[in-house]
């Protein structure tokens, strides 16, 4: 009788050591193909932002936006992860921060720690988002090695700094004001936006794009179905991205960063209806593919701070107030002068703005985690501003900076002649001949 | 020798060099030189191509 108790004693610790097991192999899979899936992201943001530009320019756009990512990577490896750990209460480092390190024992493969990699890999691909949302925004007239720099930046510091502040179990932002942001609408998308509009300031808009009077031109890409194209991969790889926000916990509920539990179908119902909402806003407002498709990309950001907790015709109805208002916001920029070549600063600016606060007009009242205020109106503001500030004042005082030392804009011949033509060894469409000569109205 | 461990029973950390911290750093900074160095390269490669455009002479 002992005996067979101590074998089932010793079978239900087999048991238990391998459940974990497979809790842990559970969390590394379920992270590494949320990861793969975000990769659809940058492919998307390739063909959009290579079909946006003028054909005598499409291969220098492609390489500019591949090398943000490229770039972004070993950064976020360099400093990033370790700023994120490090700074969730303001400006002063933690030693927490230390397992982010890039010589500590958790930054590379251990097996004692199958969490920090795949992790890792997620908030990367984040990163490298925030940093592609501004590639379009500036293309055709912008220095690379400038770019780089500003991707840098953007990708591997000041989102990520907002990120520890708002995005993490122990930020500032959610200990004093219960902030809210579940799919990183403000901690991602108005860090991002307003970043490239304080870049967009100073680089200037492309030639051609504005008259003398002030009145604007449109300057078309040369290839919209490759656009569309690239924003429905974007749509793709954004179901990666929020699954990547829910936390799995092997045995227990999901829960979103802030440690509240949460479903995964909340994200299953609230994605596809805010895609549906945004969409159907923009066609209404433009009956342009561009904007339609755009206005899904923003439904989907506008809908994004409160996915968890959305009932979901109220996510249709915010995404939809999101598309719908996208195409005004970039016609108010254009009037003021601002040359936004694919709408980034009114899709995730605008759009993560609306996803912020809709979650404080329209969800307040939910309780925070054990030791955190809940959601309410002030902290969403609070949070926005301080996502607004964090992207602007990077963006403008870092482009300002390379622009005195003419290390942000293309000169104006080149523009002319055409970026490909200038600095790049092959054509894009070699049956066709050289890269075309400019052809826009003010040239 | 590369490898930080003998054995795979009760092993940990197991990437190239972990168990030399002068190893490491040496490769981080040479990573981190080669990022720099690329950016400082295309800023030289970019100045000269545009160059040839606006001064051809």
């Amino acid at each position: 009788m002992e005996q067979q108790i101590a074998d089932l004693v010793a079978k239900v610790a087999a048991l238990e050591k391998s459940s974990g097991m497979i809790g842990t192999i559970d969390l590394e899979i379920y992270y590494f193909w949320a990861t793969a899936f975000m990769m659809l992201i940058h492919a998307g943001f390739l063909a959009y932002e290579m079909g946006a530009s003028r054909a005598k320019n499409v291969l220098a756009s492609g390489i500019k936006n591949i090398l943000a990512f490229a770039f972004v990577v070993p950064t976020f490896y360099f400093f990033g992860w370790w700023i994120y750990l490090a700074f969730p209460n303001g400006f002063v480092p933690s030693a927490d921060g230390d397992a982010g390190l890039p010589w500590a024992m958790a930054m590379g493969p251990n097996l004692s720690d199958n969490a920090t990699g795949v992790f890792w890999a997620a908030f990367t691909l984040f990163a490298a988002t925030t940093a592609s949302i501004m590639s379009g925004a500036v293309i055709e007239r912008i220095k690379v090695y400038g770019f780089v720099i500003l991707a840098i930046l953007l990708g591997s510091v000041a989102w990520i700094l907002v990120c520890s502040w708002g995005w993490h179990p122990s930020g500032w932002m959610l200990k004093s004001y219960g902030f809210h942001d579940f799919g990183c609408a403000g901690i991602v998308h108005v860090v991002a936006g307003f970043f490239t509009l304080g870049v967009l300031i100073n680089l200037g808009p492309r030639i051609g794009k504005f008259n003398a009077d002030g009145t604007a031109n449109d300057l078309p890409g040369h290839n919209i179905p490759m656009v569309l194209i690239g924003l429905m991969l974007i749509i793709v790889g954004f179901f990666g991205f929020l699954a990547a926000c829910v936390i799995l916990n092997a045995g227990g509920q999901w829960t979103n960063i802030y440690g509240q539990p949460m479903t995964l179908s909340s994200v299953g119902f609230n994605c596809l209806m805010g895609f549906s909402g945004g969409l159907i806003g923009a066609w209404v407002m433009t009956r342009d593919p561009f904007w339609m498709m755009s206005g899904g990309l923003a439904g989907i950001i506008s809908a994004a701070g409160g996915m968890d907790i959305w009932y979901p015709p109220l996510a249709f109805i915010v995404a939809a107030f999101g598309g719908l208002t996208i195409k005004p916001f970039y016609d108010m920029l254009t009037k003021f002068g601002i040359d936004d070549a694919v709408g980034a600063v009114a899709v995730h600016g605008w759009g993560g703005v609306v996803g912020v606060v809709s979650v404080g007009l329209l969800a307040s009242g939910y309780p925070g985690p054990a030791d955190a205020p809940g959601i309410s109106l002030v902290g969403q503001i609070v949070g926005v501003a301080v996502c607004m500030a964090v992207g602007f004042i990077p963006g403008y005082v870092c482009s300002l900076i390379l622009n005195v030392f003419g290390s942000l804009r293309v000169p104006d011949e080149v523009q002319l002649m055409g970026l490909d033509q200038a600095k790049v060894p092959v054509h894009a469409y070699p049956e066709s001949g050289k890269a075309p000569a400019a052809t826009v109205p003010a040239e | 020798m590369a490898s930080p461990i003998t054995t795979w029973d009760g092993a940990a950390e197991y990437f190239t060099f972990a168990h030399s911290p002068i190893l490491l750093n040496g490769i981080l900074i040479a990573a981190v030189a080669f990022v720099v160095f690329a950016v400082i390269y295309d800023a030289a490669h970019e100045t000269g191509a545009y160059k040839k455009v606006t001064n051809p002479k």
